[in-house]
């Protein structure tokens, strides 16, 4: 009798044992989905800061440098590393020719918020079929050599994955500089408070903004690689199935704020990878959807607010 | 005979479009709501027609949906706009909450990627990604219709529908409710500041254009007879948002003549064509980025779209305390306008 209640003790010490095991296990994929989110959402925020309105063809961009990379990385047979910095450079080149060529021109025409809104939607419509027309709708994959997953502390992660949060940090620490120690960053904060106040300052706010596009894009294809990397296939529907994951994180922050998309991506990617450990894991990314609805409800301006944004 | 039944094929997705456009352009044209998620109001129309035409599951066929039911017809129909309403109160109550109106698309957006992931995932709601299929056809049984007689019934039974639903929306677009409508559309905080509850406002909206999805979405169920998860991607809601703005954006004929333009010209006709180098997907792929071109190329070349919203004219200037005397209200645009005045407190 009274040993049966111990193994039952025991054996419900066990179970709580194991949660907390897999709860520290999803920690470490928490921060590599965290790193990877944190790569988009500073790329989406860092134009949103600068042009003020929300670009909804972003999880093409990603998908579209996930591409970039692929055919880098898988047809012309460069490493996945090379071929990782050839994706992000395509893709900032092509949102600096989308900025110049079509969104721009209408985001300077039209002051109604709308059609500028609309065009965007419209861009990613396009671009989805591009992809899927160019590269079929089925998925690739790169070619990686398979990993097993070490051991590191009390988390278990492959190479890549390590190399994924090293990426993602050693990207924070390099636009914490570029917008505090640069003369670049500076301007841009200057256009993200007050856009005409930074122009009659003297700052070329047309240069600055071609330069954001070509952050954001570059961003995006860096962090459509790494996901597609992490998830180990990529398909033209994986950037814009990601996208919402990418506004709860960005809207979380406080839109417009980089410091914000960081915390809320590190937020967003360990609730939902802990999440997994207790739900369904198909389901484990509509959490960062109900953290959104939270958000929006509780506190529209995210947790680093920024006065008149939201 | 094939080409009749063609045509008539076309003059269905005519009549069903310009339903799902009215919809949208009460929520987009006149109200400013940037409903990204429409489609997912058509889909959700869709399956609560199918699953309460359906019957119970079948055990043993792998099936499983809610609510399983044989209503007799007009009730599935009418039941899948109510829910389709039903969830647009759902979500508006959240999304109208104190947001700029691009936070508002975001929350749309991302509504409807999630809920296309649920919908596809969890297949005890309506089957998953394999959706529904063998939804019994409208008055079939009753005037033992074949079918191919069946298309041109059910396509006359649906012009009646549109019929009558231009007619609804021609009375809610006259009304002084729609003029709050447009002036929230043109400046929210005025009309806050006015006394009006523009979440109310927004609110209603919301729910009387997903009400009109439901019902589109419903038609094409009880058309079809099949509908799934591949059949309102974002790209669908994509369509009728091109198929309103080069229509003509904010008035009920240009969403007719948009449905024309778009989704008959550029969607189902295509469909019709053989494909090309043995890719079935090719086709519909070109299309979807002509359509988005052909929505970027009219947004900035004539932005008012082929029909153009009539602009609310005035005979003589409105000058604050002035009142339209009734005998001029009856005549000419001033009968459209007259109630103008009287819309501070209706």
């Amino acid at each position: 009798m009274r040993s049966s209640r111990a193994t039952a003790t025991w054996g419900r010490l066990a179970a709580s044992f194991h949660v907390v095991h897999d709860l520290i296990l999803s920690i470490g994929f928490g921060l590599v989905t965290a790193s990877i989110l944190a790569l988009a959402s500073m790329g989406l925020t860092l134009q949103f800061g600068i042009t003020n309105f929300v670009n909804f063809a972003y999880g093409d961009f990603l998908t579209l440098g996930a591409y970039f990379s692929w055919v880098a990385n898988a047809k012309l047979h460069l490493s996945i590393w090379l071929a990782m910095i050839i994706g992000a450079l395509g893709m900032g080149l092509v949102a600096v020719l989308l900025n110049q060529f079509v969104i721009g021109p209408f985001a300077r025409r039209f002051t109604n918020l709308f059609y500028v809104l609309i065009v965007t939607f419209g861009l990613s419509l396009i671009l989805l079929n591009l992809i899927q027309a160019i590269w079929g709708p089925s998925y690739q994959q790169y070619n990686v050599t398979n990993q097993n997953p070490v051991h590191l502390g009390p988390f278990l992660l492959t190479a890549d994955q390590l190399i994924i949060i090293g990426i993602g940090a050693a990207i924070m620490v390099t636009i914490h500089l570029l917008l505090t120690r640069t003369k670049l960053g500076k301007a841009m904060r200057a256009m993200s408070d007050d856009t005409s106040l930074a122009m009659v300052s003297g700052i070329n706010t047309r240069a600055i903004t071609t330069i954001t596009w070509f952050l954001t894009g570059a961003l995006a294809g860096l962090s459509g690689t790494v996901l597609g990397l992490n998830i180990s296939s990529i398909t033209p529907s994986t950037g814009e199935t990601f996208l919402f994951v990418i506004f709860a994180a960005v809207i979380l922050g406080g839109i417009g704020k980089p410091y914000g998309a960081m915390l809320g991506a590190l937020i967003i990617g360990l609730a939902t990878e802990m999440s997994a450990v207790v739900i369904n894991a198909a389901y484990k990314l509509d959490v960062a959807f109900v953290l959104l609805v939270i958000v929006v409800l509780v506190r529209p301006q995210g947790l680093l607010a920024t006065k008149g944004k939201a | 005979m094939q080409l009749a039944y063609y045509a008539v094929t076309l003059i269905f997705f005519f009549f069903l479009y310009s339903i799902l456009n009215w919809g949208l352009n009460l929520q987009f044209g006149r109200t400013g709501i940037l409903n990204f998620a429409y489609i997912a109001f058509v889909a959700m129309g869709a399956y609560i027609t199918g699953v309460l035409s359906l019957g119970k599951p079948v055990a043993g066929t792998g099936e499983s949906y809610i609510l399983g039911a044989t209503l007799p017809f007009p009730i599935p129909l009418i039941a899948g706009g109510l829910a389709a309403a039903a969830l647009g109160l759902f979500i508006g109550l959240i999304a109208f909450r104190r947001l700029r109106s691009d936070y508002l698309a975001i929350v749309m957006i991302s509504v409807s990627i999630v809920l296309y992931d649920v919908i596809t995932n969890y297949t005890p709601l309506f089957d998953g990604a394999d959706g529904l299929n063998g939804v019994p056809a409208p008055f079939s049984g009753a005037l033992s219709l074949n079918p191919n007689s069946f298309l041109y019934v059910f396509t006359a039974f649906t012009g009646l529908v549109a019929a009558a639903m231009w007619w609804v929306m021609g009375r809610i677009t006259r009304s002084p409710f729609d003029r709050t409508l447009r002036a929230i559309r043109d400046d929210p905080d005025v009309v806050r500041g006015l006394g009006k509850n523009v979440f109310g406002y927004q609110l209603a909206s919301l729910l009387v254009g997903s009400f009109f999805a439901g019902i589109g979405g419903g038609l094409l169920m009880d058309f079809v007879g099949a509908f799934n998860t591949s059949a309102w991607t974002s790209g669908e809601t994509f369509v009728i948002f091109a198929a309103l703005i080069i229509g003509g954006l904010g008035n009920n004929a240009g969403a007719i003549a948009g449905s024309l333009a778009v989704p008959v010209i550029f969607v189902e006709l295509p469909k019709l064509l053989p494909q090309i180098g043995g890719n079935p997907a090719l086709i519909p792929e070109i299309d979807n980025m002509i359509i988005g071109i052909l929505l970027i190329v009219t947004l900035w070349f004539r932005p008012q779209g082929l029909i153009p919203e009539r602009k609310t004219r005035f005979d003589r200037p409105l000058t604050p305390g002035s009142r339209i005397l009734p005998q001029f209200a009856r005549r000419g645009p001033l009968a459209r306008t007259a109630g103008t005045a009287e819309a501070g407190r209706e």
